[in-house]
């Protein structure tokens, strides 16, 4: 390997715990999660419900303190220590399954949410959306409320938001997961041309297999609560890709790798699950 | 579909029209059979009539309270509105000042207006406040229920892209307040017109309240009917105004009802 272009870490996660008090009891949501994302990167974290995905994208965003391990974010445009959660707050572009768009504004103006609260003249900050309305599909709707919105729709609108911060960083909490399967399909496509196209270091969690192999460079297989990594999958398949290679002989190979992990844990989670009398 | 729709639009006027319609009928019909003196309960004819003969009365009286009713009013949303966006901010306010606003509701308004009058005097000063304080509760409550009912995740979302608590408040918390700031205004107004005519009842010189008071041991009946008349078309109309703003300020809050409820069609 040449080094004349060292691979930047983006992100860096080291031995992450943190616990909840859930019903009463206290409980190890993640135990040691060691994560990392190079710059230009685009990775998946994927794991049973329950297992601290989200919780760990809050950490990394700086909306929760983990209760030991590092979190190193580097970026080149901030002066802030990325170690606490405040210095991390608003320095990642972060993304959840819900929309979160405001119902009183118009799809423009939500979309330029964030450079307002940055201070961005309202009139710089539209023209500055407008640009990208027709990338993001949603040309011709945007002094539109929200609620005439489609959900792809709609969750587009909230990745512009997120896009306009400008940020490198970007975070999306199962961004996909409230939609229909077909627009989701067409979301994962449109992403993926997207993110080609720009260059950001995306996270993902997904709980979509297909999902994360098509889009991703690196796949993160999280256990069940407590979380921790299990396994972690370099997707080498070539890009530029399609939605086709969902059919291929190497994603095929690549999911049965994936998924044998992934069903004995949501088997013993099953199992655990009867034991206690629980649902899982 | 539209047919059907304009159809039970008319009904849902209709009704109500054709019973209050009924009602009055039923009391002429009542009085005239009954031959009811006029001093004990006149028909509606005759309190139309009235309504005519003394106009000039009424319409000068009913500016009166009509000015109590506006000043206190907008004194009571002033108030409220900034002590529910205090009491939202901040828990010290919330911890100290919250709880003596909702204990201020024991205390029986009737009670204090007398006081009211030995001290501030007679005029229109103390109605204004007695409106004032009756209409500001629900504005102040209703509001920091609202203030209160943001969406954890959109905080969040909020923070998420940089934003202080101050931000939060004006981007996020106040819009999403207006709906419930909105409800309070509407039961503000419609206590608003009791609230001024209690405020004249305990002691005025003028006002559809003191017309009243004035006129019912005269046996003009009449006339105090015709009072209650112009004070209900007033309470209605104040309600309409505020209905009318709503839509105004919160098209979005409108539309996304109506596309909710076509959705579940």
């Amino acid at each position: 390997m040449s080094t004349d272009t060292p691979v930047q870490p983006k992100i860096r996660i080291d031995s992450v715990h943190k616990s909840y008090v859930i019903d009463g009891r206290q409980q190890e949501v993640l135990a040691g999660v060691d994560l990392t994302v190079n710059e230009g990167e685009f990775v998946s974290i994927i794991g049973p419900s329950g297992c601290g995905k989200s919780t760990l994208l809050n950490i990394i965003a700086g909306l929760d303190q983990p209760d030991s391990g590092n979190i190193e974010l580097s970026s080149e445009n901030s002066d802030k220590h990325s170690g606490t959660a405040s210095g991390r707050l608003g320095r990642t572009g972060y993304m959840q399954q819900k929309d979160l768009l405001l119902p009183w504004r118009s799809v423009l103006d939500n979309t330029i949410l964030g450079l307002e609260l940055r201070g961005v003249p309202r009139k710089q900050a539209r023209e500055q959306a407008m640009e990208f309305t027709e990338a993001f599909g949603l040309q011709g709707f945007e002094h539109h409320y929200p609620y005439a919105l489609s959900g792809g729709m709609r969750q587009r609108a909230a990745f512009l938001r997120t896009m306009l911060m400008g940020q490198d960083v970007v975070l999306l909490d199962e961004p996909f997961g409230a939609l229909d399967a077909l627009t989701r399909v067409q979301m994962q496509e449109w992403l993926l041309q997207l993110w080609e196209s720009m260059n950001k270091t995306i996270v993902l969690i997904t709980h979509d297999v297909d999902e994360a192999l098509l889009l991703s460079d690196r796949v993160y297989l999280l256990t069940a609560r407590p979380g921790r990594v299990t396994l972690v999958l370099d997707v080498d398949l070539p890009r530029p890709r399609h939605y086709d290679l969902v059919t291929s002989p190497e994603f095929g190979v690549l999911k049965a790798r994936l998924m044998e992990p992934l069903r004995s844990q949501i088997q013993s989670i099953q199992s655990a699950g009867r034991s206690t009398g629980q649902t899982a | 579909m539209r047919f059907l729709n304009k159809i039970t639009g008319l009904l849902t006027w209709l009704l109500p029209v054709s019973i209050l319609f009924g009602v009055v009928a039923a009391w002429e019909l009542w009085v005239r059979l009954a031959d009811v003196p006029q001093w004990q309960l006149p028909a509606p004819s005759e309190i139309a009539k009235e309504l005519g003969s003394s106009s000039d009365l009424l319409w000068d009286h009913t500016l009166v309270t009509l000015k109590e009713i506006v000043v206190g009013f907008l004194a009571a949303l002033f108030a409220g509105l900034v002590l529910a966006g205090g009491i939202a901010y901040s828990r010290v306010l919330e911890r100290s000042v919250y709880p003596i606003v909702i204990a201020s509701q024991t205390v029986p308004i009737i009670a204090i207006a007398p006081l009211l009058l030995i001290w501030v005097g007679y005029g229109l000063t103390p109605k204004i406040i007695i409106v004032a304080l009756i209409c500001f509760y629900p504005i102040a409550v209703n509001t920091v229920d609202g203030l209160k009912a943001t969406d954890p995740d959109m905080v969040n979302m909020l923070r998420t892209l940089g934003a202080s608590r101050w931000q939060v408040f004006t981007k996020l918390q106040i819009p999403t307040a207006l709906p419930f700031m909105f409800s309070g205004i509407k039961i503000g107004v419609s206590v608003s017109v009791i609230a001024a005519v209690i405020g004249e009842w305990v002691g005025a010189s003028e006002g559809l309240g003191y017309l009243i008071t004035y006129s019912q041991p005269l046996f003009l009946t009449a006339r105090v009917f015709a009072a209650i008349f112009v004070l209900s078309v007033m309470g209605i109309s104040l309600f309409m105004l505020a209905v009318i703003a709503e839509h105004l300020m919160m098209p979005w809050h409108f539309n996304e009802k109506r596309s909710n409820s076509m959705r579940q069609l």
